[in-house]
This record gives structure tokens, sequence and C-alpha cells, in this order.
């Protein structure tokens, strides 16, 4: 290496202040304070009642450790667990693949129809859950809106109508809500995806399923991760909308015991208990979903 | 330049606000008395304390001004009243003065010593004849609580389409046996009525009501006994709606999926004077009787204003309040002796009021809910 090269580098090196000893002052501890809230609110509002509702789950109603609460939780709850994990891993599929076809039609076309549903799609995003519940109440009733409407078409009798008090109208409920939302993370995602990729694709004879199969979705996996990760999590969680549309039935969501068992029994055990069949739940895609984050950390 | 002046000019006005706030807020709290007033129940327990006894009381005693908190209906808006006084116990002033709440709310806050022994303090005692008053879900409560009014669920039934309502237990099976789907109810997990309905499932069947909601004692054996019942109920669900809350049962019957169902007479009675009834639908209450319950009254051994407290439940269970409130108003039975307030209410509304369930049938089918124990362990046998 010459000389002029290597005084060249050193320049560089300044000049970017690699090599350079920072001064020793409050710059050291100044990163730490600026995460200290943010590392608080978590530790305190997170990590803190997290633990200790897994840790309260173990004690039970004499204050003694035992599986008590988990033996009574299965006893009497483990269909709704089921049906919990059920409901949502059937509403997050039917949410991703129709968000997915719906962002694919969005990105490719430049239609006014695609216009004007990229406008109309975000509506139910901004409603509360327990809005969606009243609506949905009203909507798939035994004598409501959707019924009396088949009525009207003579595809079903009024007075033997369709029940959708049940998971099926859950998973309806579920999929409105979320679906949107779904669609506006996994948009996003499609629209950098740069053109080229696409006339690329299309140029070696591409058809419309191998681009979506071939391009769009592996170019856009982690986003559409992201979405089905926060999907399912706010779905297992949810719980005006089981509450108001089946809160009386069996099997019912977790969400709806676990406020029964508060509310009438002030037994916060049991509840607990349910509560960690719920971080289960949610722990298998959050590990998927970091370790996927991670690799791809990794490698690229 | 421009841009210093402005923030100076900002900044200086925004001082001036937040000096003469505080200072107001000083000479507010020199001159009146916040009472805080928490209450449980659905949003029309919030309208009453905001709307109608807040400022009526206010209005009387004009240096005390009642601040209403809602915590929302059911057990569940009284669990979270409990907490608050609970999490204030070792406080030397607390920051609930006055609190409206449900019967269980009783028992957790009587195990816990957390109530103030008033009601016989006040005028308005002499009114009280309530059982309730004295032994809520077996526990003695006498003397700790003031009952607001009284509530009791019954049968709500469409004369359109049942024109010989069930009158018992055993016709409504009959009934719905006939007439699959067209009886609902909330189950255990949707709201009180649903609940009521259940209880009063197992006071049939068993025809131990005195045992379990009165005398007591609590005997686990029992529990046992339930079994046959419950599968008869599990049976019987089978040909029945289950709808989703107190509200979605009104709902259903207003639509005609339903023709009968368990109701609050007074929800159903505010429904039907808003309109939000078919107005043809009448109330039934069937043999051997539904459980009601009433809301209470009670003052927590810290509060800092224990006299206005007082004052403020004296108010609200005087004759005039009760009669124009509670019962015109509200559509509640009152929580005073009925018989006072006949002289303060027009006899249009006793009418209104009495009209489907007579002041005999409420008091030979008016239940209690059961004691606290039994109550627990019917609605975990239930599950």
């Amino acid at each position: 290496m010459t000389n002029n090269l290597r005084s060249e580098l050193v320049v560089r090196e300044n000049e970017t202040g690699v090599g350079v000893e920072r001064p020793r002052s409050y710059t050291n501890i100044l990163p730490y304070i600026l995460v200290f809230p943010a590392v608080m609110v978590i530790l305190l509002l997170y990590l803190y009642p997290f633990l200790a509702s897994f840790w309260k789950s173990f004690i039970s109603k004499e204050g003694v450790l035992s599986l008590a609460n988990y033996e009574k939780t299965l006893r009497l709850y483990r269909y709704d667990i089921l049906f919990t994990l059920g409901v949502t891993v059937l509403s997050t599929l039917i949410a991703t693949v129709l968000s997915i076809l719906l962002a694919v039609y969005l990105r490719l076309s430049k239609s006014w129809l695609a216009n004007r549903i990229g406008i109309l799609y975000r509506l139910p995003i901004f409603l509360p859950f327990v809005v969606v519940a009243q609506m949905m109440r009203s909507f798939l009733a035994p004598h409501g809106i959707f019924n009396l409407f088949l009525a009207k078409l003579d595809l079903i009798n009024i007075e033997n109508p369709l029940q959708f008090f049940n998971w099926t109208g859950l998973t309806f409920g579920f999929v409105w809500k979320e679906a949107p939302f779904m669609i506006l993370i996994i948009l996003a995602g499609f629209q950098m995806i740069d053109d080229s990729y696409i006339e690329a694709a299309k140029s070696v004879g591409a058809k419309l399923p191998q681009i979506i199969t071939k391009i769009l979705i592996p170019m856009n996996k982690p986003t559409i991760l992201i979405a089905v990760t926060l999907v399912f999590c706010s779905l297992i969680g949810c719980f005006s909308f089981p509450y108001m549309l089946i809160g009386g039935k069996t099997p019912v969501t977790i969400t709806v015991d676990i406020a029964h068992r508060v509310n009438y029994f002030g037994d916060y055990g049991v509840a607990n208990a349910l509560g960690v069949f719920s971080y289960i739940m949610v722990s298998f895609l959050a590990i998927y979903y970091i370790r996927s984050m991670m690799r791809k950390g990794l490698y690229d | 330049m421009f841009k210093r002046i402005l923030n100076t000019w900002v900044i200086s006005l925004l001082l001036i606000v937040m000096v003469l706030g505080i200072f107001s807020l000083n000479i507010g709290a020199e001159e009146k008395v916040k009472l805080v007033y928490i209450t449980a129940g659905d949003v029309n327990m919030l309208a009453l304390g905001q709307h109608v006894i807040g400022p009526q009381f206010n209005e009387k005693y004009p240096n005390v001004s009642v601040m209403t908190v809602h915590t929302g209906p059911g057990n569940a808006g009284s669990r979270l009243i409990f907490e608050k006084i609970m999490a204030d116990r070792d406080k030397k002033e607390g920051d609930i003065d006055v609190a409206m709440i449900h019967q269980i709310f009783l028992k957790w806050a009587m195990e816990e010593d957390l109530l103030l022994e008033y009601a016989k303090d006040i005028d308005t005692w002499q009114y009280i004849t309530s059982p309730f008053a004295k032994k809520t879900l077996g526990v003695d409560v006498e003397g700790y609580c003031m009952p607001m009014f009284h509530s009791q669920t019954v049968l709500a039934y469409n004369p359109k389409y049942v024109s010989d309502p069930p009158k018992t237990y055993d016709e409504l099976v009959e009934w719905v046996k006939d007439h699959p789907g067209k009886f609902g109810y909330n189950g255990i997990k949707g709201g009180m009525s649903g609940v009521a309905f259940t209880v009063g499932w197992i006071y049939w069947k068993t025809g131990k009501y005195e045992k379990y909601a009165v005398t007591g004692p609590f005997d686990e054996a029992e529990i046992a006994t339930w079994e046959e019942p419950i599968k008869e109920l599990k049976e019987f669900n089978k040909d029945v709606t289950l709808t989703g809350g107190n509200v979605a049962t009104l709902d259903a019957l207003n639509r005609g999926e339903i023709w009968i169902g368990p109701v609050w007479v007074d929800m159903f009675l505010t429904w039907k004077a808003e309109g939000k009834v078919d107005p043809a639908t009448r109330l039934i209450l069937p043999e051997p009787g539904m459980p009601g319950q009433p809301m209470y009254f009670v003052i927590p051994k810290n509060t800092a204003h224990t006299e206005e407290a007082k004052k403020f439940v004296e108010f609200v269970t005087s004759p005039a309040v009760q009669a124009e409130e509670i019962v015109k108003r509200f559509n509640w039975y009152p929580g005073i002796d009925g018989s006072y307030i006949k002289d303060f209410v027009p006899k249009e509304t006793f009418d209104i009021i009495y009209q489907d369930v007579t002041p005999e049938m409420l008091s030979n089918y008016g239940l209690a809910f059961p004691l606290g124990d039994y109550f627990d362990a019917m609605l975990e046998a239930c599950e």
C-alpha cells in the first residue's frame, strides 16, 4: 500500500470519526438515560404484571403452591381453550388469504375500482371491536339484516334462519375487522417491491399466480409475518366481541371465561391460569416470528 | 426576533393560566365539599348520579358538590369498587365517600371490614322494612347499607305469539318442548338475568330455596344433589336460544326471534317507556319464583366526609325522592317500604309498575339470590 493511499485512509477514518476517542463525559451515560423511561415502562407495565400473573397461576385459593388452578382450568375450560385456538387460527388464516389477494389486486391494478376499494377498505380499521360487536349483533341475528335479506330472495325461510351466533359469526366478525388492517400492512410491503421484478417475471412468461407465489409473497414474507402475528395476538386477546356475540353460550373464548372467573368468583388463580394458556398460544407465533427475524438479520 | 417575542408571550400566558388554575382550585376546595359517589350498574346508574340525584342534592346543600364515578354493570362493576376501596383501606382518608353496589359487594366488603355502620344514624332508616337490608346472601349487614331500589327478574313474553303464557317453571318446560328455539336467555356468563333464571331453576328442582337463600348454612353435600337438575337444564337448553346478554334477550324478543325470555323489570319498563320494546309485550313472574336484588348505598370507613355522605344517602332514600326519581323516572321498585311513597306517586305510575307483576306476586315469588357460598357453587356447577 502506498503512503498516499494510507494517508488518505487515515483522513477518511478521521472524517467518519472511527478510531477517534470520544471525550469521557455525560455522553457515555446519555444512551442509558434516554432508554430508561421506555425500559421502565416495559418492566413495570408489561414484564412485572406478566410474571406476576404467571406466578399467581400456581398459587391456589389457600395460598400454597399447587397446580389446582390448572386442574380446574382444564376440567372446566379445556373445550374453550381449543375453541379459542380454533377460531383464532381459522380467522387469521382466512384474513391472511383474503388480504393477500386484495393487496395483490390493489398493487397490480390501476383501475378506478381499485382506487375506490383502496379508500373503502380502511374503514373497519377505525372501528373499535365493541362497535363491530354491536353491528354484527344486528347484522347476523336470526332475524337480522343478513337473514332478512336472504329471506327476501327466497333463499331461506325466516322462521328457520341461518345461525351465526356461534363460531361462524365470530370468525366472520374477526375477519371483517382484521382483514383491512392486514391489507394495510401487506399492501405497504407490496408497494416496496419494484415494478421491474414483476415486469422481468412477466417477460419470461410468468402468469399472475406465479407472480403472486414466486415474486410478491416471497419478497414480502417478513411483512406478511408481522401482519399475521399482530392479528393473531389481538384476536386471542379480544374480549368485547365474543362476549357480546356468544357470551352466554358454551363453548366461548377464554377471555370471556377470564372475565367470568374474576367478576363472579373473584378467582384470579384460575383467571391467571387461563391467561397462561393464551400466552402459550401467542408465544408459538412470537417465537417463530423472532427466530425468522433473527435468521434474516444474520444472513442478509 | 419576532419568533422569540412570540415564544415569550406564549410561555407567560401559559404560566398565568397555570397560576390562576392552581388558585381557583384552592379557592374551590376551601368553600365546597366534593363528595365522590361511585356507582356500579348500567349507564342508567351514571345518569341517575350525574343528572338527577347529584344536582338535586347540590341544590339542597349548595356547599356540597357530588362527583359521580361509574364503574360498569353487573358484579364486575361492584368488583371494581371493592378493589378501589381495598386499595385505599390503609389510607387515613380514602377517595370514595359513598358507593352504590350490588349484594355480592357486601359479602366481600364485610369480610374485609371496610364499611361504616351508619344506616341507623340517618332519618330514613325508619322507612326500611326490606329483609334485604338486614341479611343479604347470608351475611349480616344490618346498619351497614341502605337499599336504594329493588329490582326483580321476570319473564317477558309477546302476546302476539303467546296467548297463554306458562305460569310455572313446569309449564315453561312443556312450552319449550312445543316451541323449540322460542324461549331465550343469556346463560350464566352473559349477565344477571340469565343467572337469575338458572338459580330459579335450581330452587324449583330442589325445592330448597329457604336453605340456599335464607337460613343456610352452607353444606357442601348439597352440591352433589344439583347434578340431576343441571343435567335437565342442559337438556332444556338444547331447545332454547342462548342470547349474548340482558340487552340481547330484549333485542331478540323485539325481533320476534324468541317469544319468551327473562328480563329485569326496570330495564324492561324503561325500554318500554322509551319505545324500544313492542308495547304489547307483557311480564309474568313464574312459580315458584325468580330472584331479584336491591342495590345499596354504603359508606367506606375512611371517608373524609362522613356527615355529607350520610346526608346524601338520607336524601336519596327520602320518600319524595324515592317516589319521584326511583319509581317514577327509573321504574325501579323503591328501596324503602312502598307504603311510604304512595302519597307521592300518581296512580298511573303505580299501575304501570305493578300492572303485570302485582305486589302480592312479588311478595310470594320474588326470591333472593342464594347465599354467597351456594351462589358460587351453583355457578361453578353449571359450567
